[in-house]
Formats: C-alpha cells, structure tokens, sequence
C-alpha cells in the first residue's frame, strides 16, 4: 500500500468512524436508560434516509433541510415507542423480549418502506454530490465531510447535554442506578422516554448524512445493524465514550483494510472483533461495568 | 407460600393422559396421511416447507426453550447444513444421506467455538453474537466464490434419480422430514426428563442460582446449543436436498432465524408441540402471503406485527395461555412447573 493510498483510507476511515460514532452513540443510550438492544435503529436510519431522499424529490430542497422535520418528529416516536411498546414488556425478561420487540418494528419498517416507496434503489443527486477537496495529496468528498460534520455536531450536542444540564444528570442517574434515581425524585420513566427520543434523534441525524452519500434500498439497514452492534459490544454495552472510540477504531480498520482485502471481506473485522471481545473481555474494552450481567 | 403445595408433581388424571395419546395418535394419522390426502403437488410442496419450518423451529427450541437464551441468527446453522451437505456430495462425491450426517456433524463440531465465545455472556451480548453469525457467514459465502459458487448460487444433486417424479419427490421428502421432526421432538422429549433438562432450565429461571446450586452452567448450555445446532443443520440439509438450489442471501437471512423464533414463541417455548404448533400457522401464512402478494414486501410487515403482538401480549405461547385458562375454568389446582417470574409475582401478592 502506497503512502498516500494509505493517507486516503485512514481519512476515509475517520470520517466513516465518526458517523458510526454518532449511532452507537444513539444506541448505547436506550442501552443505558432501558437495558434494550435496539435492533431497529438502523432500520430509522435507512427511513430517515429515505425521508430525506423524498423530501429532496417532492421540495427540490437541499436534503439536509429536512433535519427540521425528521428530527423532532423522530424524537416524539422514541418517546412514544418507549412509552407505549418497550415499558409493556415485563422486567424479567426485559432485555432479550425488548430485542425481538425491536426486531420486529425493523421488519415492520423495511417491508412499508419497500412497499411505499418499491425495493429499487435510490440516491439524491445534488450539485455538490460529486465535488471533492483536496488536502495535502488527499482528496476528500465534500457530501463525507459534511456527513462527519453532522455526526461531530451532534455528537458534541448530546455530551453537552449530559453534561451540562439537569436532564442530563437525570438520565445519567437513570443509567447508572435506577432505584436511587428514583429515591431522589427522578421521574424516571420520563427520563427513559427522553433518552429513547434522544437516540432516535441521533438515527434521524444519521439518516440525512446517509442520504448524502449512499445509494439506499430497504433492506441496507442488516449492513449498519451488524458492524454496530459490534460497535456498542466492542466498546461496552452503556458506554458512550466507549462506543466512539471502538466506532473510530473498527472503522477506520474496515477502510484500511478495504484496500487489499476488498469491502465485503473488510467488513468482517467487526464481527472478529466483536467475537474476539467475547472470548478475551466480555463487558467491552472502554468502560462498560453495565455490560457484564446483560 | 400459599400455593406451594400446587407445585408437587402428582400423577396425571387418567382422562387427561388419555386425550394426549389419541390427540399424538391424530397428529401421527394426520401426518401419515397428508400426502395421501393433498389435492395437488403445490399443496403437497406446502407441507414439505412446513414440517421443514416444524424441524427448524423444534431444534431453535431445542437451546431457546430450555435455556431462554434467545438465537436469532440460527439460520447460520441451517444454511451451513444446506451448504455442507451439498458440497460434501459436489466435492466429495459422498452419498447424499451419508454427506447430510456428516453435514450435520460438521455444522455441530463448528457450533461449539462459536458456543463458548457466545455463552459466556448473556442475554442482549448473545443476541447480538447470534445476530453476528449469521451475517458473517453470510459475507463469507457470498464473497468466496471458489469454493462456495458466491452470490450465483449453488446446484443441489438430487438424491433420486430422475425416473422419480415431481410429486412422488414430494411425498418422500415430506416422510423423510417427518421422520426427522419425530427424531427432534423425541430429543426434546428425552432432555426434558433428565438431569440434563432440569439443570437447563434452572438456567433459563435464574442462572446465578443454578450455578449456586452446583449445575455445570456452561458445560449444560453448550451441549443444548451443538445438539440444536445439530438438528437445525440436519433440517438444513434435507431441505436443500429437496430445493435443489442454495443461495447464500436466502440461506443465511435473518429472515429465517426470525422465523424460527417467531414459531417456537407462538406456540410456546416451554411445551413439546409447541414450535410443530407455530411453525404450522406461520409457515402457513408465510406461504399465503407468497402466493397472494409475491412480489411486495406485505409480508415483512406481517411477520414483524405478528412477532410483536406475540412479544407483547402472549411472551409465553399459545399452548401455555389456552392451558392455563382451562386450568382456572377448571378450577383445579394446576399441577406444573412454576417459572422464576410466577414465583416472583405469588411473593409480591403475598408481601401485600
């Protein structure tokens, strides 16, 4: 591999590991409030896509515009979906039901959407789908910065979030100790509900990013469900800082790798390495203490 | 406790013993004399892809009921079957029925790495491991040509010669199936009555006390999960010997292993019959929905509500609520095992 073939893929990688970042991140978030693995994620990503790919076709208006509408209507639906579907099933069996659960919405979600919208393949074509820049001998899509853009500013917005305000703290406290939460005077139903929105946001997010710059059809969301499952299991189920920092590190690894192995064969380094977590440290590599009994 | 008296083991009524036998006896006649009974080949093939879904969903049964760890990437198990058994005739040159064995041995002896990476941790970390596999094969498959014919697909030598017709196909595939969905449920059957069963499903209650309590947990689990890998590669490879055809993105879908899961939850995870129960609705809708709207994807949609209407309002089967509802009619005290969560909820009225 040349130097600059090389340089091109780490850069690649980079910026392909900060959307996976964003949407571990989203998942490691119901993880955390709920104990729930939520398969469908991927499957709001690939709807949000869409939407934004209709959204395009119908208005003439640059995709990105239609964050406004995806975003906050994705928001209220997690809410809902915690509220209504996921706090209905019993707590014994809370995990594994709540992944057939979710499981079930992604079926659900990719058979409307190819029955909407047929299973043929889409792609928004804008005036800057093709531009590139150019910095120091690698060239770099404009549509993936903007994409790595999105999920920085997102990902930004959500720690701030945690951080910084009394939500934040909130949903933290859920995390780590539901029952205290609670003897404190945390509503913490509410607060589970507004972290299944707030995750759901972050597929919104990712979902206009996609749009950008991938051909969609239904069925794509199995390939993002895998390698971030991985993600969040390499990282550390409930570890945010952990899911970003193994969405990094798998993807810039699957980009390098691309180069003399071919995409398909790249892809597998997540489930290696999510096999390989299994056998060596089954609660993840960054943080994760949640993971071990889950 | 209250009702623990309930809980002893007695002896079944001699009535209720003898319906379970003319009600085993019909089932037996009924499967004896479908091919017989089949209007047509087309209704015939239906029946082979039922008791085909019947094996698959009784071996799934086999680690998902007794243990509760719930695989929804066993489809791995029977496309590797599919696709051992046809390579092994292809490359080889074996016997088909010899290579379907040897297949399922093959698919068995490739079940136990995997087992001990997944079932160290549990329930939402093996999920996601569950899930894994059978994507992972599925790249494989598609992208190693050489060995695996790729995405093209792969051509199954048929068993029978070609002086054996179409139906008469039919009729021996749907036997042989039924031969190995009687094998299964026997398994089911044997394990459910030993000291192998009674550590499992200590697991699937509380697997902290049953290792408390001195049950080989993981030894336990991984021989649930090779014997189920087992069987599911065995109905794997029937099946492919019967299709004819393998493709690696209908073979290694997650569609399948959803199945399987979706037909041993309908019709109950902790009764025998149950999966044989669910895969015959599911399966039949399946085929319905084929033949009715082909070419839309309206059958996603209606697997994925009718999994979710399972999950949420009937978490435990078919099978169970009818038995339970008869039980209060009755008003008899039930004589049956309790799980963790009955358990739980007697002590909570209890507490009040």
């Amino acid at each position: 591999m040349t130097g600059a073939l090389f340089a091109q893929s780490l850069v690649l990688g980079i910026l392909l590991g900060g959307l996976y970042a964003l949407l571990a991140a989203g998942l490691t978030l119901y993880f955390g409030v709920m104990r729930v693995v939520m398969i469908a994620h991927s499957a709001f990503l690939i709807l949000a896509a869409y939407l934004a790919w209709y959204f395009h076709e119908r208005s003439g208006l640059d995709p990105l515009l239609s964050l406004v509408i995806t975003v906050p209507l994705f928001f209220v639906v997690g809410y809902g979906m915690q509220r209504f579907l996921v706090s209905r099933l019993r707590p014994i069996s809370l995990t594994t039901m709540s992944v057939l659960l979710t499981f079930a919405v992604a079926l659900t979600i990719e058979g409307l959407l190819g029955f909407v919208w047929t299973g043929t393949q889409r792609r928004v074509q804008l005036e800057y789908s093709g531009a590139s820049i150019e910095v120091a001998g690698v060239s770099i899509a404009v549509v993936k910065l903007i994409a790595f853009a999105l999920a920085a500013v997102s990902l930004g917005a959500l720690y701030l979030i945690l951080r910084k305000t009394s939500f934040g703290r909130a949903l933290r406290a859920t995390t780590q100790h539901p029952e205290a939460a609670r003897l404190i005077g945390i509503d913490t139903d509410r607060v589970a509900g507004l972290g299944f929105g707030l995750g759901l946001a972050t597929a919104a997010v990712g979902g206009t990013a996609l749009a950008l710059d991938y051909t969609i059809y239904p069925s794509l969301h199995w390939h993002w469900i895998g390698p971030l499952m991985a993600i969040i299991v390499v990282g550390g189920l409930g570890s945010i800082p952990g899911a970003a920092m193994a969405a990094m590190l798998l993807g810039v690894a699957a980009s390098l790798l691309q180069v003399p192995l071919g995409t398909t064969w790249a892809q597998t380094v997540f489930y290696l390495a999510l096999f390989l977590t299994l056998m060596i440290r089954p609660q993840g590599f960054f943080g994760g203490r949640l993971a071990q009994r889950f | 406790m209250p009702n623990g008296s309930s809980n002893v083991r007695t002896s079944r009524p001699t009535a209720v013993r003898a319906a379970r036998t003319v009600a085993l006896l019909a089932l037996v006649a009924l499967i004896v004399l479908f091919p017989s009974l089949a209007p047509d080949p087309f209704i015939l093939s239906v029946g082979v892809v039922i008791l085909s879904y019947a094996v698959l969903a009784t071996s799934w049964n086999l680690v998902g009921g007794f243990t509760g760890y719930i695989s929804l990437g066993h489809a791995a198990y029977s496309g590797l079957g599919g696709y051992a058994t046809a390579l092994l005739i292809l490359r080889t040159g074996m016997d088909p029925w010899l290579a379907l064995i040897a297949g399922g041995l093959i698919v068995a002896v490739i079940a136990v790495p995997v087992g001990i990476a997944s079932l160290r941790v549990r329930g939402a970390s093996f999920v996601i491991a569950s899930i894994a596999l059978v994507l992972i094969v599925q790249l494989v498959f598609q992208s190693w040509h050489t060995f695996t014919g790729g995405s093209n697909g792969l051509r199954v030598p048929r068993p029978f010669g070609t002086e054996v017709l179409r139906p008469e196909q039919h009729e021996r595939f749907f036997y042989l199936h039924a031969v190995l969905l009687a094998l299964a449920l026997l398994t089911w059957w044997l394990i459910e009555r030993s000291r192998l069963g009674a550590g499992l499903k200590a697991i699937r209650e509380d697997e902290d006390k049953a290792q408390a309590l001195g049950v080989p947990t993981f030894a336990y689990k991984l021989t649930a999960l090779v014997v189920s890998a087992f069987f599911t590669a065995l109905g794997g490879g029937l099946y492919a010997l019967w299709f004819g055809y393998l493709d690696p993105i209908f073979q290694f879908s997650i569609l399948i292993g959803s199945y399987m899961v979706l037909m041993s939850l309908l019709g109950g995870v902790r009764s025998l019959f149950g999966p044989l129960l669910g895969a015959v609705v599911v399966g039949y809708a399946v085929e319905v929905f084929k033949s009715q709207y082909g070419d839309t994807q309206l059958h996603l949609v209606a697997t994925g509500v009718l999994l979710g209407l399972v999950v949420l309002f009937m978490p435990d089967g078919v099978i169970p609520a009818l038995t339970s509802a008869l039980n209060r009619r009755r008003g008899a005290a039930s004589i049956r095992e309790v799980s963790a969560e009955e358990l739980a909820n007697q002590r909570e009225e209890t507490a009040r």
